[in-house]
């Protein structure tokens, strides 16, 4: 008797994961993904075709075609897919990124809400989870995080003289006054960059309590944003203690200022994350004596910074069945183990708390030390229209950093194009 | 004599000023070349060598017996060199890209000059209004055509196929334009002549447009295959599939996301003008002067 | 009619192939250009809104100063594109076989690299700190500029770049056209007295005429489209001081996803510029035709 029940859940556990496999979908995922890190054959697309072809062996009848992409035309290349009514199934997000509105208003992405349990979710980092969610639904899954920290090149901090901040804390006096103590014999203290897309400087914008939106509405035009950007703006101006080109669009400059090797001449700079691994990496901008910082504190009290989340989303899919497969192939792709080896090798932080468990950055004390800043990492707004209302306030930026405008005027300029993008 | 002084002075004065202006001009594409063959840590470096350290090196470290410090000069110069040729498909995006600006080359040559000695010389109804509605979309810029021109390919299926790169190119207008302005100043009284002759229509657009307008196709050979070989937006767009990447495509697949390999850019570059430099060069023997109407009376 | 089109057979012949080509890869995607320009294009559910595409690029602040940014560069660009090529192709005309050659591969070969790698080169030359520019000015003992990043200087930069930057397709194109003008047409006028200057300005120069206004034109269109020296250069800006129009309508396209705006932008190019080449084809009356 006991044979016989055994060997009926067998066979009914077998018809159940055969008789589940034999209905299974079966077809081609075409899937686009853009260059990581490189094998030893500098082939930088090595991770997402071995994942392919673990994936095709365990779901025989599955075939996933890649489509390689270059990062900077990835989101031109699919806003015209997606134009043509000829998208993908799976497409990457870079890790300074978030989902794009614009897609989403269009009905082309597929919201993943009943794909995962609340268990599996509770996994996620809720800062990764928030930059995929919009009107309360899950929109694609987060698996590499970035932030953005101070670069501090302790060469110059030597050769001046000066302390770096004690375990990577301070206030902004205390950053005005390291900055214009690093300023000497051809050398600068900080500088930065101002440029659509990229917010390396903006949590010194923040430092004071100030957002760009605050309840739907225009903000940076607060006093406390007014008088944080009026601060980073006088460290040129007034401390001279950033060069003239601070707060220009010159975003290769900036890195080369700081990183490149015979370049040197600014100490300090905001980056996101990736940089880190790039400056100690051995090659013509590696610096041996590098440390990360947090951003000053302004009255805030905070150490405020803006942080991004990369990932996969999936793009409307007609039938379910198929839906299914490519969601379990995304989910495929973004395991504890695949965001273990994205944080070695390609220097992101995990959005899974089980990922951080695997303490992945134990011989990598920068990375250690930046990852703890994303408790203070916020999201750039998520407003349907926040790439025009980001290039509007970025527009104002370039021309204040400039001595074109008032910290003021141009903020009040600013408030009169965003209002009628935020309507 | 006065007058034969006087034009040597000139002379000498135009062959000052274009020299100069030729230096200047040739200061990006020597920097894009000096750049390519720059040790890795001298690429971008700022006030720029002007002369690569393996050039003003090289000769110095050998002669004085370093033979290892020079080899190292020379593998520094050419590792980025190194990586396209060795460990990337890049053979394979040479050959795409040559087999696409070869066939638009010709294809665009041949179809362009017929429809340009029909334009230029012959009489229809209706002549000046295709000539100028065709020339008019010369006016709407290309990237508004990317969306319509993917969902055309995408209709037709060619997608991922080399045809997807190719016959948007063959359909470009300018050479139209260019050639019939440039075959309008052939004498019509040759056309007539030929035809006296007993020669047909396309006879007489073989044997006597063609020879006439040499200078004329090969600037235009020239032009065309410049545009095919760097185009660059539209085949990332219409074809998907790495097995037909082009150069421009699949260099550009091999950079980083957030910092810009300059010594893999301009070695990249250096590699991809060769070919046009080479087309250059042989097109120009069909502009001699003087070659074509010498037997001509009017 | 029927009877001359009849007689103009062979002539509909030898466009057919090309114009066929026209109808499907050009043709047919402006008239899909034209029409999203009456809608608000969207993946699922497009509507007709008549003219508002229109009425907005009216009221955008943005686009006009796109319009203006586009017009200070293409009244210097345009000009002078085809002038100086006019210039060089004239003074390398008259020189010896193998100088012509050396010279025509010189002003024609800056070109072959793509305006990605020329405006990347061009980019470290208006480097504030380091660039060329600036070494030169410093060499003069004048002031550094900040040429890429003040409203005042980034478009005066793009314009010097492209000015700088020889139009070696014109100097080629001028000197097959000269290579063409019959020797004897000069040898008649070198009989009658007239010297060089009298010879280049009433022989060269009209017989120049059809590739004069092919390059007016092209030359038009060009600077009026100018979009990847702005978009590798300065993005558009500081500001919007470098925002062209076909930036704009990059913009409005791929990244806002709004075709339909960015198509009535572009109807609205089109036309200014059909405006133009009309207006320049009267000027430059292109019916010449060599005597031999």
């Amino acid at each position: 008797m006991k044979r016989l029940v055994g060997g009926i859940i067998i066979v009914l556990l077998l018809v159940a994961f055969t008789g589940f496999s034999l209905a299974d979908w079966k077809g081609t995922i075409t899937i686009w993904d853009a260059p990581r890190w490189p094998d030893e054959n500098d082939d930088k697309f090595h991770w997402i075709k071995g994942k392919i072809a673990e994936f095709e062996e365990l779901n025989p009848g599955v075939k996933i075609e890649l489509i390689e992409t270059p990062w900077a035309e990835l989101g031109d290349k699919l806003s015209i897919a997606i134009a043509g009514r000829a998208w993908p199934d799976l497409v990457p997000v870079d890790i300074s990124g978030a989902i794009n509105k614009g897609h989403l208003d269009q009905g082309v992405v597929e919201p993943l809400d009943d794909f995962f349990t609340a268990e599996e979710l509770a996994d996620f980092v809720p800062g990764a989870l928030a930059a995929y969610s919009y009107n309360d639904k899950l929109w694609g899954i987060p698996t590499s995080m970035s932030v953005h920290v101070m670069l501090l090149n302790l060469d110059h901090f030597e050769a001046a003289g000066v302390e770096p901040p004690k375990d990577g804390k301070w206030t902004w006096d205390e950053f005005v006054e390291t900055a214009k103590a690093l300023t000497r014999e051809g050398n600068y203290g900080f500088t930065t960059y101002i440029l659509k897309g990229y917010y390396e400087a903006w949590p010194f914008f923040y430092m004071d309590g100030g957002r760009p939106i605050v309840d739907g509405k225009f903000a940076f035009d607060s006093p406390e944003a007014i008088s944080a950007i009026q601060k980073l703006v006088d460290l040129k101006f007034v401390h001279g203690a950033a060069p003239i080109e601070m707060g220009s669009a010159d975003v290769g400059g900036a890195f080369q200022a700081l990183a490149r090797e015979g370049q040197r001449h600014v100490a300090m700079g905001p980056w996101n994350s990736w940089a880190i691994a790039t400056v100690s990496t051995e090659g013509v901008n590696y610096l041996p004596n590098v440390m990360v910082a947090e951003y000053p504190v302004g009255d805030s009290g905070k150490p405020v910074t803006i942080g991004g989340a990369g990932g996969w989303v999936i793009m409307k899919q007609p039938n379910k069945e198929k839906l299914a497969k490519v969601v379990e192939f995304a989910k495929f792709l973004s395991t504890a183990e695949e965001q273990y080896k994205f944080a070695r090798f390609y220097g992101t932080f995990p959005s899974r708390f089980s990922t951080m468990e695997m303490d992945p950055f134990a011989d990598q004390p920068l990375m250690k030390r930046a990852m703890e800043m994303l408790e203070f990492a916020e999201a750039v707004p998520d407003h349907p229209n926040w790439a025009q209302i980001d290039e509007r306030i970025q527009a104002e930026l370039q021309l204040i950093f400039a001595g074109e405008k008032t910290v003021e005027q141009g903020m009040q300029d600013a408030a009169r194009a965003v209002e009628r993008l935020l309507r | 004599m006065k007058r034969i002084r006087a034009s040597r002075l000139g002379l000498l004065l135009m062959y000052a000023v274009l020299t100069i202006w030729a230096v200047i001009s040739l200061i990006p594409l020597y920097w894009v070349f000096t750049t390519a063959f720059q040790q890795p840590n001298e690429v971008q470096i700022m006030p720029p060598k002007f002369i690569p350290t393996v050039v003003s090196r090289y000769l110095p470290l050998r002669l004085t017996g370093q033979k290892e410090a020079a080899q190292a000069l020379v593998d520094g110069a050419l590792e980025s060199f190194r990586l396209l040729f060795q460990r990337t498909d890049m053979v394979r995006w040479f050959m795409n890209s040559a087999l696409i600006a070869v066939s638009a080359t010709a294809g665009v040559l041949f179809l362009d000059s017929m429809a340009a000695f029909s334009f230029a010389k012959k009489q229809f109804p209706g002549r000046e209004f295709i000539f100028w509605l065709m020339i008019s979309t010369m006016m709407i810029p290309g990237q508004v055509l990317l969306v319509p021109m993917f969902m055309v390919v995408r209709n037709l299926g060619i997608v991922n196929t080399p045809w997807a790169i190719l016959l948007p190119q063959l359909s470009m207008v300018f050479g139209v334009f260019l050639l019939r302005q440039f075959m309008s100043t052939i004498p019509s009284e040759l056309i007539e002549a030929a035809r006296i002759d007993g020669a047909g229509e396309f006879g007489i657009y073989w044997r006597v447009m063609l020879p006439l307008a040499k200078p004329g196709l090969a600037t235009l050979g020239i032009l065309t295959f410049s545009a095919s070989w760097n185009s660059f937006l539209w085949p990332l767009i219409a074809v998907q599939k790495s097995e037909w990447f082009t150069l421009p495509v699949g260099l550009k697949t091999l950079q980083d996301q957030n910092l810009v390999n300059y010594g893999l850019l301009m070695s990249g570059a250096a590699v991809a003008a060769v070919p046009m430099i080479i087309v250059f060069l042989s097109f120009q023997k069909y502009f001699i002067r003087g070659l074509t109407l010498g037997g001509v009376k009017g | 009619m029927l009877k001359q089109i009849w007689r103009g057979r062979s002539g509909y012949l030898f466009i057919l192939p090309k114009f066929a080509l026209f109808i499907v890869f050009v043709f047919i995607p402006i008239l899909w250009s034209f029409l999203v320009s009456f809608q608000e294009y969207r993946v699922f559910d497009t509507v007709w809104v008549g003219l508002d595409n229109f009425r907005d690029a009216f009221s955008d602040d943005i686009f006009w100063m796109a319009v203006q940014n586009t017009l200070r560069y293409a009244v210097v660009v345009m000009p002078s594109t085809v002038i100086i090529a006019l210039i060089l192709a004239s003074l390398i005309n008259p020189l010896r076989r193998s100088a012509q050659t050396f010279f025509r591969a010189a002003f024609y070969l800056p070109t072959v690299a793509s305006t990605v790698v020329l405006s990347m080169v061009w980019r470290w030359i208006f480097q504030t700190r380091f660039g060329l520019a600036n070494y030169f000015l410093a060499s003069l003992g004048l002031e550094p500029i900040n040429w890429l990043h003040s409203s005042e200087w980034a478009m005066r930069s793009v314009i010097t770049m492209a000015v700088l930057t020889p139009p070696g397709m014109g100097v080629i194109l001028y000197l097959a056209a000269m290579s063409s003008i019959p020797d004897s047409l000069y040898e008649a006028a070198t009989i009658d007295g007239a010297n060089r200057l009298v010879q280049w300005w009433r022989i060269t120069l009209p017989l120049l005429k059809p590739t004069t206004l092919y390059l007016m034109i092209v030359s038009t269109i060009g600077s009026f489209q100018v979009f990847d020296q702005v978009m590798l250069m300065t993005q558009g800006g500081p500001g919007y001081a470098t925002t062209t129009i076909v930036h704009r309508i990059y913009q409005t396209a791929f990244r806002d996803f709004q075709f339909g705006y960015a198509g009535a932008m572009s109807m609205l190019l089109f036309f200014a510029i059909i405006v133009l080449a009309l207006i320049q084809s009267r000027l430059v009356t292109s019916d010449v035709e060599y005597k031999g």
